[in-house]
This record gives structure tokens, sequence and C-alpha cells, in this order.
């Protein structure tokens, strides 16, 4: 033991656990505090009463949505070969929507009321379906893990009956799949039309909205689970990741970003024909506004033309450093839309003076304890993909993976 | 040919399932599960309360705001009656004040994941908050910004009590949302002892009762000869942003310069 000890040299995978586990630490501290005191400590208001924690909520969710659509490829399109990217997406869409619902227990007034979406039901609000399918497609994404918490070796050790009906569960994965699907594109879409119902701000109030969340987050889940396989698969050579794999998911990506593109471009476009109050406003916020920059470069030439470029241009897309970079630009892009949404309608002060055309803005930046307690989560989510990327082989495309080795 | 023919077996099958959707069917259809739901006022309650404003009284003095924070307890960095300077009519400023709309077809309602807020049979819209979980969608939703968030702790002495009235409401706790009730408790109250609320003060909203220049009007608009419904009747009003079709609950008298004499 004690030799063990003096043995031991820090590896970079070490040095990354604890960097991690620092900004865990500081998060889940600043968590606690926000719980105990409340959340006047953060930056919002009445007027702007969600800011940068919804935005990490519905960016963790939006790029959770490799999960059901690997899944729903390779169980109900057949298209087996994409197996292990699918394992890989299930694993991430687990971690993200553990991070939302994270983000939202510390954002919500009262943490200790999140069930009563379960039990008190209001079926015309479009939050309570979110809530209803995000809480049962988190126990799809639980069953779906199941195999791939099978493989812990210590699990296989101690139990190797439960280890064999925790596998059992892959039998079932075609069902998952279809209710992966449904669910996902339900409440994916419906975060868009969370916003897009709201009567009282034309900026939102456009069906468009559930349609754009529901594209950009099958972008954006695309996007990080290929980047997340390729960087396993780099420090962990032993995954024998199939790098063509993740070229075809890369091209298919870069076709997928069109009429993103197109739609998202479209969107913002054909709201300077007409005007309306209120509408015009936020579209000065976005388009020449504090939002200007993030929507020009963070959504449409970063977040999708220039990725749109170099997936569909074979040099660049086999190039492992030009393809990096345009799926860390759409993964930027999709979160950037995600803030924007959020933050294009608040910040527009509704007047409630008749006829007053006089546009009233107010402005939001997180607080740091709204900053600290995110980057918290998003170290949680990180070290739980790394450990799972170590003991569980989240990533690993060798042909026969030792899933049924426990069975032998 | 067999498989082709309807077996009586699924022909049974078929027969239970189209029934099994209509009773579905039905169940949502009498529980509404297809339109939005609306408050039943006007339709078959004796009551819909409104309020009527009068812009032309109103001197913008903030008491029906003090009186409100005392009546229900509200705390000093939360307003249930937001007042605007709106304008100026000749060498007179105008006012605005702005409590919770109680629409017809609210918003807020729609929106709360939990149904936290809901339709009374009077038209009231009120909050239970017991159920708020404080996601404050509603505080997103709301066309009017009624509606406030308790972020933090209210503890200790309200400084409006005892100067402008006794809390006759429980305090909020910290993490839900708040907003106008036409305070409930005294319209209830006074209904139990035979009183006519916008008639009778103890039965009539806080910040009626304290303004000094009557620029607020309290009643029932389904009787045609309550003090709103005639106040409706005989002078020009509006309501605020009655393009998006809420149905508030609030009428506004607009001020004038004089030129045209209100009756």
């Amino acid at each position: 033991m004690i030799a063990k000890i003096k043995n031991f040299r820090p590896t970079n995978f070490h040095l990354w656990m604890a960097v991690l586990a620092i900004f865990i630490t500081v998060g889940v501290g600043t968590g606690i505090y926000v719980i105990i005191n409340g959340l006047y400590l953060t930056n919002l208001s009445d007027l702007v009463p969600w800011g940068l924690w919804i935005t990490v909520d519905l960016s963790s969710i939006a790029l959770s949505a490799g999960a059901f659509l690997f899944c729903a490829a390779v169980y109900l399109l057949k298209l087996k070969e994409y197996e292990p990217i699918a394992r890989t997406a299930a694993y991430i869409g687990l971690i993200g929507y553990g991070m939302a619902m994270m983000c939202l227990l510390l954002d919500i007034g009262r943490p200790d009321r999140f069930w009563h979406g379960f039990v008190f039901w209001n079926v015309h609000s479009v939050l309570w379906e979110v809530t209803m399918c995000v809480g049962l497609y988190f126990s799809v994404l639980m069953l779906e893990n199941m195999p791939n918490f099978a493989r812990l070796p210590w699990l296989r050790a101690k139990f190797p009956r439960l280890v064999v009906k925790m596998e059992s569960v892959h039998h079932y994965a075609p069902y998952l799949a279809v209710a992966g699907l449904g669910l996902s594109l339900l409440h994916q879409s419906s975060l868009g039309a969370t916003y897009g119902v709201l009567i009282a701000r034309p900026i939102w109030y456009r069906p468009g909205l559930a349609a754009l969340f529901i594209i950009s987050a099958g972008a954006g889940g695309m996007a990080m689970t290929t980047l997340a396989t390729w960087i396993v698969g780099r420090l962990q050579p032993e995954s024998n990741v199939r790098v063509d794999l993740l070229n075809k998911v890369a091209k298919f990506l870069g076709w997928w970003l069109v009429p993103y593109l197109y739609l998202r471009f479209w969107d913002v476009f054909a709201m300077t024909y007409t005007y309306q109050p209120g509408r015009e406003e936020g579209l000065h916020l976005l388009t020449s506004g504090p939002l200007a920059v993030n929507f020009w470069f963070g959504e449409i030439i970063l977040g999708a033309l220039i990725p749109i470029v170099i997936l569909l241009n074979e040099r660049m897309r086999r190039n492992p450093i030009t393809r990096t970079a345009a799926l860390v630009m759409v993964i930027g892009g999709v979160i950037a839309y995600r803030w924007d949404t959020n933050m294009v309608g608040q910040l527009v002060v509704q007047a409630p003076i008749p006829m007053s055309n006089l546009p009233v803005y107010t402005q939001y930046f997180p607080s740091a304890v709204e900053i600290s307690a995110a980057l918290g989560i998003l170290a949680i989510g990180l070290m739980i993909f790394t450990l799972g990327a170590k003991y569980l082989k989240i990533v690993d495309h060798n042909p026969e993976p030792a899933l049924h080795a426990a069975t032998d | 040919m067999t498989d082709t023919k309807l077996q009586r077996r699924d022909f049974l099958k078929l027969l239970a399932t189209g029934v099994g959707a209509t009773a579905i069917l039905d169940a949502a259809n009498k529980k509404q599960l297809f339109s939005p739901p609306e408050s039943s006022a006007g339709h078959d309650s004796e009551y819909s309360w409104a309020m009527v404003i009068d812009q032309e009284k109103c001197i913008g003095c903030d008491y029906c705001d003090l009186a409100c924070k005392a009546s229900n307890d509200v705390a000093p960095d939360i307003s249930w009656n937001h007042i605007y300077q709106a304008d100026k009519v000749g060498e007179k400023d105008v006012y605005l004040p702005v409590p919770c709309q109680h629409c017809e077809h609210a918003p807020c309602v729609s929106v709360c994941p939990v149904g936290a807020s809901y339709y009374r049979e009077d038209g009231i819209v009120m909050m239970d908050y017991d159920l708020c979980i404080g996601c404050r969608y509603c505080q997103a939703a709301c066309p009017y910004q009624a509606r406030s968030f308790n972020w933090k702790d209210f503890d200790g002495d309200n400084p409006q009590v005892p100067e402008w009235g006794e809390p006759d409401v429980e305090r909020r706790e910290r993490g839900v949302v708040e907003k106008c009730t036409f305070c409930v408790q005294r319209i209830d109250r006074g209904l139990e002892l035979g009183l006519t609320p916008g008639v009778d003060m103890s039965a009539t909203p806080a910040c009626v009762n304290a303004c000094p220049t009557e620029a607020r009007i309290f009643g029932n608009l389904n009787d045609p000869e309550s003090n709103v419904s005639l106040a409706l009747k005989n002078n020009p009003h509006y309501r605020l942003r009655e393009e998006l079709g809420t149905g508030t609950r609030i009428y506004y008298l607009p001020a004038t310069d004089g030129s045209v004499e209100a009756s």
C-alpha cells in the first residue's frame, strides 16, 4: 500500500480529474449556498426571470439529442454499423439530461417541489409536457444505459447475475428507441414552443421556434457525439475509433446544417418585412444590438456557415483539425442560439403604456454565483463522461465488444 | 385468400380499440383537453369582478400601492400595483396604475406547469402558493408584468403596517410568484357578511379604499346596476393590450383635456 502511494506519479488523467474536482467543489458549494439563501444572489429579476441556468439547461438537452437520433438510426432504420456511436450517444444523453435537471433544480424557487409537475398536472402548459417528457425520457435513457453500466469491471466481478440482467435490457433497444424518438421529438420542439406560445412577446410568438429547436438540437447532438467519440479515440487508442464512421456522420451533419441555416436566416429575415411593436425591438437587439455579435458570428457564420463548408468538403472533413473545429463551432452555434432566443424576448421590456412606441430595454449579465454553479454542473458532466470513457469503455469501436463476457 | 379476410377475433379487437379510443376522446373533450381553459365568470357565475381606473382622477400618489402592501403583507421590494407615468394631457401628468389584469384568457394560467395559477368562478385569477414551484414561466408569459417573484425572504416588520392598514393574508414564502388578487380575502369575507364589494369598504380591495381621488371603482360586471357597469356604460374606456385577446378585467377611463365632457 505504502509502496503504491510512494510510486504514485500524477498522470494527465489525475490532473484533469483534480481540475474538475475543484470546479465541482466550488460549484456545488455555490449551489447549496443559493438554495439556502435564495435566488436574489443571482442577477435574475422580474424583468429577466430566465438567464444563464436556463441556457445551460436548454443547451445540455439540445446537445443530448444524439441519443435519440443514433438509437433511432441503429434500432429503427437498422443502420447497425453505428451501434457503437449510439452507445456513446446514449451515455452523453444521460449526462446531458442529468445536467439539465441539476440546473433546473437550482433555478426553480422551490427545489423541494420539483415533483409537482408529475403530480399536479396542467395539461395545457407546454412546460408541463416538457417536464413529463424529460422525466420519462430520463428513465428511457437509464434503461438504454443499463448495458453500459454492466461494463463496470467491479460490478462484473461482484454481481455477475445482475450484470446479465442489465445486459438483457439491450434486447428491448428497439422499443426504447421508439419511446426515445417520440419523447425527444415532443420535448425538444416543445422547448422552442415554450417561448413560441407566449403571445405577450412578439419576438418569441412564432411557430418556427419549435422547428428550429428540434433541428438545431439534432445538429448539436450529432456534433457533440462525434466530437466526444473522436477525443476519447485520441486519448484511448485501444478503443479503435472508426474514423470512417465519424466522417460519415460529419458529412450528414454538414447537410443537416443547410436547412437549419436557411430556416434560421429566413426566420429572422421574414420579420423585417412588416412592423410589429416589440418584435422590431427584439430584432434590433439580435441583428445590430448587444446580441448581434452572438447572432451573426456565433449562430450564422461560425455556428453554421463555416461548418457547412468544412463538413461538405471532403479534404477538410477528413482533416482532424478542421473537422474538430467544425464540430466545436456547431456546438457553440447551438448554445449561442439558445442564449439568444432566451435573452431576446426578455431584454425588450413590454411597454404597458398604450400607443407608446418608445422601446425600453433591460440588461442581464450572469452573476458570479450563476457562473460558478454553471461551471460546476458542466464539470460534473465532464467528470461522469471521463469516468465512463475510462471504466465503462463508453467509446469502444472494437468489432466484438466484451459485452457477453459475463455470460460465457 | 384467408389471410386477407377479417377474422372474428380481429374484428372484435378493432371494435374494442374503436370503443376505447372514442371513450378516451369523449373524456378528453369533457375535460376541455383540446381547448385552452378560460374563466367561467359571466357565463354561469353570479359575480364577475372588475375594476375601473379613472386616469382623469389619478394623481400618481402611490396610496393604492401602500395600502395594498399593508393589507396583503407585500415585501418592500415587490409591488402588486406598478404605477407608470404615462403621458401628459395639456399641463396635467397622466398616470397608469397596472395591477394584475385578471384576464379572461390569462397567459399565466395556460403556461403554469403545475396549475398553481387558476381561475376562480368569479373571474379572479388566483395563485396557489402551495403548488407554485417558482419556475417563473408565468412572469415571462404575462403581458402586463403584473407578477413578482419572491427572490428573498421577507422577514421582520412590514414598513407600511400599521400606517396603511393591517395584513389580512398570510405572508408568502421565498421562491414563489405572487400578484394582485383583487383582495379576495376581503371580497369573500364581505359576501359572507352580506356586504357588497365595491360599495362596502370592508368588502372592497384595499387600493380602492385608499385612493384619495376615488379614481378606482370596483364591482360586479354581472350586475347591470353596479358602479362598474354604470361607469363603463357612461364613459369611453379602454383596456391594456386588447389586441392580444386576453380579455382583461381592468378598464381604464382615459384622461381628457376637458374639451370632451364626460357624463
